[in-house]
């Protein structure tokens, strides 16, 4: 009976979690985006009026990532950790999955509208 | 703790430490952070249901400290530390109240734990609450990569007695 209850709950958190997931990967509305590096604000900018440019951002351990905005859009095009996983992400789309360095502490993330 | 035993506990850890290693070869379809297969922990599971609770902390802990050596990735270790205490925490309780056909379910049950554990982390280290936006990611991806391990563990489980 245990079995079937921790079951239940399993197949009950992994169905949520599908729903959260398709609600997450939804493209953002918004235009404002920010770098956060250890829970402070770098930059932010408006992709629409920003220029194309690349941003050096350095981390404590030495490392970098290479942050590329073009055409409206915002990745990261070069990290030098060995996992890579911010430079797959590719271009940052979703409102609540920021592109994150996990070893380098950063966020690129969209900001909230201030007007 | 008897040579046996020991040797034993050796051999599991360079089985899991082989396999962490194999898996790092293996290119990762999810470009999302903290989403792996996990195959390294087919020999937790394993442990957890073959060997006392300190002796699965072992094998748990070398794999975690060499592996992040092998991977050259030592920043990663703090969340998949983080990860293995809860998942080990929560597998070792379910132990005593699921039965050995349920494996499969303790290993689902230990990856979402992990998930849950790895975000905490990176919620403290990262300053910030957005992070948890890839838990229902991590959740959907780890339990099922927890459910093939699960499986895997207990086709070996069968087969070693």
């Amino acid at each position: 009976m245990t079995n079937r209850k921790i079951m239940l709950a399993v197949a009950a958190v992994f169905l949520v979690s599908v729903c959260l997931s398709v609600f997450i990967l939804m493209p953002s509305e918004k235009r404002e985006v920010e770098i956060v590096q250890n829970g402070t604000v770098l930059y932010t900018f408006d992709l629409n009026r920003a220029e194309d440019r690349e941003i050096r951002i350095s981390s404590a351990d030495g490392g970098y990532n290479l942050i590329v905005i073009k055409d409206g859009t915002i990745c990261i095009s070069e990290a030098d950790c060995p996992d890579q996983t911010c430079v797959k992400m590719g271009e940052l789309k979703s409102d609540y999955l920021p592109i994150v360095c996990l070893p380098h502490k950063l966020i690129v993330r969209f900001a909230e509208d201030e007007s | 703790m008897n040579i046996r035993r020991l040797t034993e506990l050796a051999l599991l850890s360079s089985v899991a430490l082989i396999i962490f290693v194999i898996e790092l070869r293996i290119p990762n379809p999810f470009p999302i952070p903290g989403v792996k297969l996990g195959l390294a922990n087919i020999v937790t599971v394993y442990a957890v249901f073959r060997y006392r609770p300190s002796e699965t902390a072992m094998i748990v802990t070398v794999r975690l400290l060499l592996g992040a050596m092998f991977s050259g990735n030592p920043s990663a270790l703090l969340y998949s530390a983080a990860g293995a205490v809860c998942c080990l925490l929560g597998m070792l309780a379910l132990r005593r109240t699921l039965p050995e056909k349920h494996i499969w379910l303790c290993s689902v049950i230990g990856a979402m734990l992990h998930n849950i554990g790895q975000i905490t982390a990176a919620v403290i280290i990262m300053r910030s609450f957005g992070v948890i936006a890839y838990l229902p990611l991590l959740l959907v991806t780890g339990s099922l990569a927890g459910l093939f391990t699960g499986m895997c563990t207990q086709l070996l489980l069968k087969r070693i007695k």
